[in-house]
């Protein structure tokens, strides 16, 4: 009786932290998302949040911008990440400490900071502008702003991937090459038949930790764009932030924090039918 | 929807009371004020004066922006009333929000001596109705934004246009283009931010009578015909390509570069143009927005804000005698405007010497007195616990009806209506 209790009491601290920050708070936004929390005190309403979130355009603005940065932006920024990782990995690179040290850099920069020279660069009269003799007025066009959301985010984030494949590609057995070599396959043919195919759980864990950022991203569009033009660049977290603390509608806020965890869910079960058999 | 009293009459029935209070020393303690850039400088302004009165009472005020002032204020009351300083700056629209969902989270004024509603003459009736819940008094009104055309006079005069022959908003956009040919199409008349804030059709909506709720803030208006006009406008002016799209910094990038020869805005803008461009003093000068159409309305409000008592104070009794000296003397509301431009809205101040005396800056303009001559013209328009939320809605629908996805400004403004409707729980006006 008292020895099956120890471990238990070991425990006891660190699971009364996660039920008090953790399990409450996700409870509470559960029950938060059947309340009309927009009179004072909140009441039960168990349809007006998600009977409204199906009918609001404004939702589905979010989650389509959201879905076209996963669609668009992860696969480009996996495949540059990729080809960086097997340039960074070459025997032929000199100073290699460097040019790796160069390209995970964007991540340590302030996502504050660097948003603040993204939307600097953008503006009418800015860097880009300046140097290609475009005259694209890009933070307010809906098809500019999202651009330069992609390209942001790919600046920050294509190195930190390019070195998770890198460890990866570093822990291919070099002798798959050399026999490779001596049957006479092309470079090519061995990135494709040997490198691609065991990088497949370093790249499968690259997407799911984009995919998760992705459904997350709010600092960016916040800061650059402030979701638009109109709603061209709000994403599921900026949408959210707007109901939850500029229309103090938690009750909603909620809803739509449930909402989009229902879709990470969807996704990741996606992933294990699609990649998750083998490994 | 009802016009406001012809500022003149306001003035006739308001008994000419000296504005003073009493001076206590034996009011003591520190208290903290929470505002934003030149709001924030302004009541900073007033620590002198209001020391002389009551010398043992320390101010601090900290210009949090005003962004951050709101989100931080309602993180505040939604976590009981935690981390909040003892004087709140709010702006008029975003203030019902605050009374609505979080009712004990400011100090009623009438609680307090001498009760709010003794004052209550001493300000146009408009600026109290978003600051009163049936009896409760939450915040003490402070400036108003009566909306006014700021413009380089030499721009103007170089491309052969004279202002005071703008009367609506065709005459402007006719003075556009000869501004734009006259400059090699350098400079422009105007920075719309379409797609990401909705101002000029507010100014315009309100100019026009109409907003996107009723006064009563019972039901959705946003679809009535004076929002119509003011949508079409705004399109207007974008396809004359008389304006540039841009925001806040933007605009005052351009000014400061010269390639925007008028700014539209709230008369409190007076103090962003003179504080960032002191170099083109004398270059500058006013004359009221351009009507829809002749003969009509030519005033409109944009902003303007007041000072609310956090419940959580605890020195609420300071935070009231400073709230009254800056807000309620004309010695306080005058100080902000000579500094800061801010238009008070306190009557006995816009009667001040001040008031009439020509302005170097402004090529020795009496600017006050133009501004403050629209103050009576200026239409009721009401933001409601919804306004953020209209706003985000009409913000895209602008944005969406410019680019050519609706049919005309009519059918953009229904659809508004309708989210705005299915947002907020209102039905929409007939």
């Amino acid at each position: 009786m008292k020895r099956s209790a120890t471990p238990y009491l070991f425990l006891l601290p660190y699971l009364a932290i996660f039920a008090l920050f953790w399990a409450w708070p996700i409870l509470e936004s559960l029950l938060l998302s059947f309340q009309n929390t927009r009179v004072s005190p909140p009441v039960w309403n168990l349809s007006i949040n998600w009977g409204r979130i199906l009918g609001d355009a404004a939702f589905w603005d979010a989650l389509r911008n959201t879905v076209l940065i996963l669609v668009i932006q992860v696969p480009l920024m996996l495949a540059l990440a990729t080809a960086l990782a097997v340039a960074l990995n070459s025997q032929l690179l000199r100073v290699k400490g460097f040019f790796r040290f160069a390209f995970f850099a964007p991540v340590v920069v302030g996502a504050v900071a660097y948003s603040a020279v993204f939307r600097l660069l953008f503006n009418q009269n800015g860097a880009v502008n300046a140097f290609t003799g475009l005259e694209l007025n890009w933070i307010f066009d809906p098809v500019g702003a999202m651009a330069v959301i992609i390209i942001t985010l790919t600046w920050r984030w294509t190195g930190y991937n390019a070195i998770i494949i890198l460890a990866g590609l570093q822990s291919i057995p070099k002798d798959l090459y050399e026999a490779a070599e001596i049957d006479g396959a092309s470079p090519w043919q061995q990135f494709w038949r040997i490198t691609v195919p065991s990088l497949r759980p370093v790249l499968l864990f690259c997407l799911v930790l984009s995919i998760i950022g992705t459904l997350q991203l709010f600092t960016e569009p916040w800061l650059i764009t402030n979701g638009g033009p109109g709603t061209a660049t709000t994403t599921l977290g900026v949408y959210l932030y707007r109901q939850g603390f500029q229309n103090i509608n938690f009750g909603y806020a909620s809803t739509i924090a449930y909402a989009i965890t229902l879709l990470a869910l969807v996704f990741s079960i996606i992933q294990l039918r699609l990649f998750g058999r083998e490994s | 929807m009802k016009r406001l009293l012809v500022l003149g009459a306001a003035l006739a029935l308001t008994v000419a009371s000296a504005q003073s209070i009493q001076g206590n020393p034996n009011l003591r303690g520190e208290i903290t004020v929470w505002s934003w850039d030149i709001a924030a400088k302004a009541l900073e302004a007033n620590i002198p004066g209001f020391n002389k009165l009551f010398p043992n009472v320390k101010v601090k005020v900290l210009d949090i922006g005003n962004q951050a002032t709101y989100d931080r204020g309602l993180a505040g009351c939604a976590a009981g009333g935690g981390d909040l300083p003892d004087v709140y700056s709010v702006e008029n629209n975003e203030a019902e929000v605050f009374w609505a969902r979080f009712p004990n989270c400011f100090t009623d004024l009438n609680t307090l001596q001498p009760a709010a509603s003794t004052l209550r003459n001493q300000f146009p009736a408009f600026k109290w109705t978003e600051l009163t819940v049936g009896n409760k008094v939450f915040a003490m009104p402070w400036d108003s934004g009566p909306v006014v055309m700021f413009y380089r006079r030499d721009i103007y005069s170089q491309a052969g246009v004279n202002p005071a022959t703008i009367r609506t908003w065709d005459d402007f956009i006719a003075a556009g283009k000869k501004i734009a040919a006259a400059t090699n199409n350098r400079v422009k008349v105007g920075v719309i931010a379409n797609g990401q804030d909705d101002e000029w059709f507010r100014m315009l909506a309100n100019q026009n009578s109409c907003f996107y709720f009723n006064n009563e803030a019972n039901a959705v208006t946003v679809n009535q015909p004076g929002c119509v006009t003011a949508l079409e406008t705004v399109k207007k002016l974008i396809d004359a390509g008389i304006v540039m799209q841009g925001g806040w910094n933007e605009q005052i990038q351009a000014f400061k570069a010269g390639t925007v020869a008028t700014s539209m805005f709230g008369a409190w803008y007076e103090g962003t143009i003179r504080s960032n461009a002191p170099e083109q003093s004398g270059k500058w000068g006013v004359y009221p927005m351009p009507a829809s159409r002749p003969g009509g309305v030519r005033a409109a409000n944009l902003g303007g804000s007041a000072l609310a008592i956090p419940a959580s104070s605890r020195n609420k009794e300071a935070a009231w005698a400073f709230v009254r000296y800056a807000l309620g003397t004309t010695e306080g509301q005058v100080t902000m405007l000579k500094e800061y431009g801010l238009v008070p809205s306190l009557l006995a101040a816009t009667r001040d010497p001040y008031v009439a005396q020509p302005q170097p800056y402004w090529g020795n303009q009496r600017i006050w007195q133009v501004i403050l001559g629209t103050l009576g013209n200026v239409p009721a328009a009401r933001g409601t616990q919804f306004f953020q939320e209209a706003r985000a809605i009409m913000v895209k629908t602008q944005a969406d009806y410019v680019a050519g996805r609706f049919p005309n400004a009519k059918a953009a403004l229904d659809a508004a209506a309708q989210q705005i409707s299915q947002a907020t729980g209102l039905p929409i006006a007939r």
